[in-house]
């Protein structure tokens, strides 16, 4: 049969590539760190705010967001939340295990837009993990950022991530360090009621201040508003949303907001964007 | 009215097939290539299949159940087969066949083409692009009925884009319309059928169809717009049961879920892709959790304005092409004429208040 037809040339979009997990860390009772690696010392290559596809066969696949920086080579870590089958899956290996990475997918943060300036990070609960990425980055080149400001608050103490981390930047006084829990247990010291609670009290340097937010869907409302009573411009503003990223290369549907593919344009958003998405948040 | 594509139905090449010499063409297609072809499926519905025998062929027929889609992206599909104790895959072959769609309605076509358009842009996907190859569309005229409003979206019945052939149905037999190269060869090929002079006259009558939207096509983008906070949404979702009927039956809906198989041995297995849709409670649902899109009215909002919007505004043609069969087939029997409509009259009652 002659005829014109569609050339197709065989790029795999759903076919993972097996890594091995080099180590696991207990963080809390529902997370745990994954330090993976890819076959032949390849690098993922990924930049703040992305996510990889992490499958397990038989168990399926989900969007993972990394967090580790990119300046930490030659493997990458993922904080996992068990929440569905897949991360219960995944809770039951250990190193040496192997799984299944797709990606990286998403557009991440956009660095450049940090650089020079006062930086803010605002992460609820498990918004930390994509935003670690960010702040380790960050860490890594303190030289080329201005003041580094980290707000962090948790439903409670039990939750709390990076424990170790936290003690460092704590004591770190290159890092202005602010952390609260909605509800404090018996041991608990710190500031307790929720991290909006912790904007006001911050001295910033709006105009020069770049502010990177990450947290459940309900805190960016409220975060948003306290950034604004602080005078923030809304374009210094970078949010990363939650959406089901099911296939990571905007084909699946399910990730979409609105008009926009998150694994395509997002899951990293600045925020005047955001406005003109009416279901974004 | 139909002018332009009309007129360029009449400056083709064309031969005459009575309807024996039409079933003699099929057979001598299916001896080129495996033939799909409307076939009768109950009483009064219809399906796309692939023939064995001329003789199943329906030339005349409103839609069939299900659009082309299901023979490029199938329902169900194996991506790779999987060992869980070896942590290795392989993937199946995907076939590349010759294939021939006879008896293609304009607005099925024009469906696929949008489809094209989703899996070649952005990551262009080889599952759905390997079975696009090799396969030629021979389109068929037909008569409109109550649900169909493809012309109200742009599409005449003679829109001949993607076809090399196009049966148009006389009293005794079909004027064969040579669109392109492909086409000629075929009919040459064949070698039958009486060659028609270009200044003879037929009765080459266009059929009625009637307008049932109340703007041109062009305007539909800038209503949806207008109509993200209309009452309509609320009040289809009072009707709308959720089912993704809707979703399973449109030629343009090609969204999908992912999902692994096990057997029992608990080793192998495979990961499937199979067909989802939005109006599906559980479609923007995470794990931990949160629905993204959990009202009915949002959902409803949502598939609309990918098909009249979104991906109107990115791919440049509206995603509806007006066959008719969310609406035929609804268990709610909404309408999508009368959404859109009500949509229309939304938009223009805010226009008239800012006029005031």
């Amino acid at each position: 049969m002659e005829v014109e037809t569609i050339v197709t040339e065989k790029k795999e979009l759903y076919t993972p590539t097996i890594s091995e997990i080099v180590a696991v860390e207990t963080l809390t009772e529902t997370e745990k760190l994954f330090e993976i690696a890819l076959p032949g010392g390849e690098m993922l290559n990924h930049k703040p705010g992305q996510f990889v596809e992490v499958s397990i066969f038989g168990f399926g696949e989900a969007p993972i967001s990394i967090c580790s920086s990119p300046t930490d080579l030659p493997t990458f870590k993922l904080t996992v939340r068990r929440v569905g089958r897949l991360t219960a899956g995944m809770h039951r290996l250990k190193e040496g295990d192997r799984l299944g990475i797709r990606g990286p997918f998403g557009n991440g943060f956009d660095v450049e837009a940090f650089k020079g300036r006062d930086v803010l990070f605002v992460a609820g609960g498990i918004g930390l993990a994509p935003l670690k990425s960010l702040i380790d980055y960050t860490l890594a080149k303190r030289d080329e950022f201005r003041r580094v400001i980290i707000v962090y608050g948790t439903k409670n103490p039990a939750e709390i991530l990076f424990k170790q981390d936290i003690e460092i930047w704590q004591q770190d006084r290159d890092i202005e360090f602010h952390m609260t829990v909605d509800r404090a247990d018996a041991g608990w010291q710190g500031n307790t009621g929720v991290i909006t609670t912790l904007i006001p009290g911050l001295n910033l340097d709006a105009p020069e201040t770049a502010v990177a937010v990450v947290g459940p869907p309900v805190m960016y409302k409220f975060v948003l508003m306290s950034l604004k009573s602080k005078r923030i411009p809304d374009e210094n503003i970078f949010m990363s949303l939650e959406r089901r990223m099911k296939c990571g290369v905007g084909k699946c549907g399910h990730c979409q907001i609105n008009s926009v593919y998150v694994c395509q344009c997002g899951p990293v958003f600045n925020y005047p964007f955001v406005r003109s998405l009416e279901e974004a948040i | 009215m139909n002018q332009n594509n009309f007129t360029s139905l009449r400056q083709l090449k064309k031969v005459f097939f009575d309807e024996r010499t039409t079933r003699g063409f099929i057979s001598f297609l299916s001896d080129r290539a495996k033939v799909i072809a409307p076939c009768k499926k109950g009483e009064n519905s219809y399906s796309f299949e692939y023939i064995q025998n001329p003789d199943e062929v329906v030339f005349d027929y409103p839609r069939t159940i299900q659009p082309l889609k299901k023979f490029f992206l199938p329902p169900r599909e194996t991506l790779f087969n999987f060992n869980t104790r070896e942590n290795s895959f392989s993937e199946p072959d995907i076939e590349s066949e010759d294939r021939i769609f006879f008896g293609v309605h304009a607005y099925e076509l024009q469906g696929l083409l949008r489809l094209d358009h989703c899996f070649e842009e952005g990551h262009p996907e080889y599952n759905y692009l390997r079975r696009r190859e090799n396969t030629l569309f021979i389109g068929i005229s037909y008569t409109p009925d109550d649900w169909h409003f493809s012309r109200s979206v742009g599409i005449e019945i003679e829109k001949l884009e993607g076809f090399c052939l196009y049966f148009e149905p006389l009293d005794s037999g079909f004027l064969v319309f040579i669109v392109n190269e492909a086409g000629k060869n075929l009919v040459e090929l064949f070698g039958k059928g009486a060659e028609i002079d270009n200044d003879e006259n037929f009765a080459l009558v266009e059929k009625n169809f009637r307008v049932k939207i109340k703007f041109h096509h062009n305007r539909l983008p800038q209503v949806f717009e207008n109509v993200y906070y209309s009452k309509v949404w609320e009040e289809i979702s009072r009707k709308c049961l959720g089912c993704g009927t809707c979703n399973l039956l449109c030629p343009t809906c090609y969204c999908f879920d992912v999902r692994d198989e096990i057997e029992l041995d608990a080793t192998t297995g495979k990961r499937e892709r199979f067909w989802d849709g939005c109006m599906l409670n559980s479609f923007a649902l995470v794990a931990g959790g949160e629905n993204f899109r959990d009202p009915l009215s949002s959902r409803t909002r949502h598939r609309l304005h990918r098909k009249f919007k979104y991906l109107a505004d990115s791919a440049g043609d509206l995603f509806c092409v007006g066959c008719g069969r969310c609406s035929k087939y609804c268990p709610a029997k909404i309408n999508i004429i009368d959404i859109i409509n009500d949509l229309i009259g939304d938009f223009a009652g805010q226009q008239k208040r800012v006029l005031i």
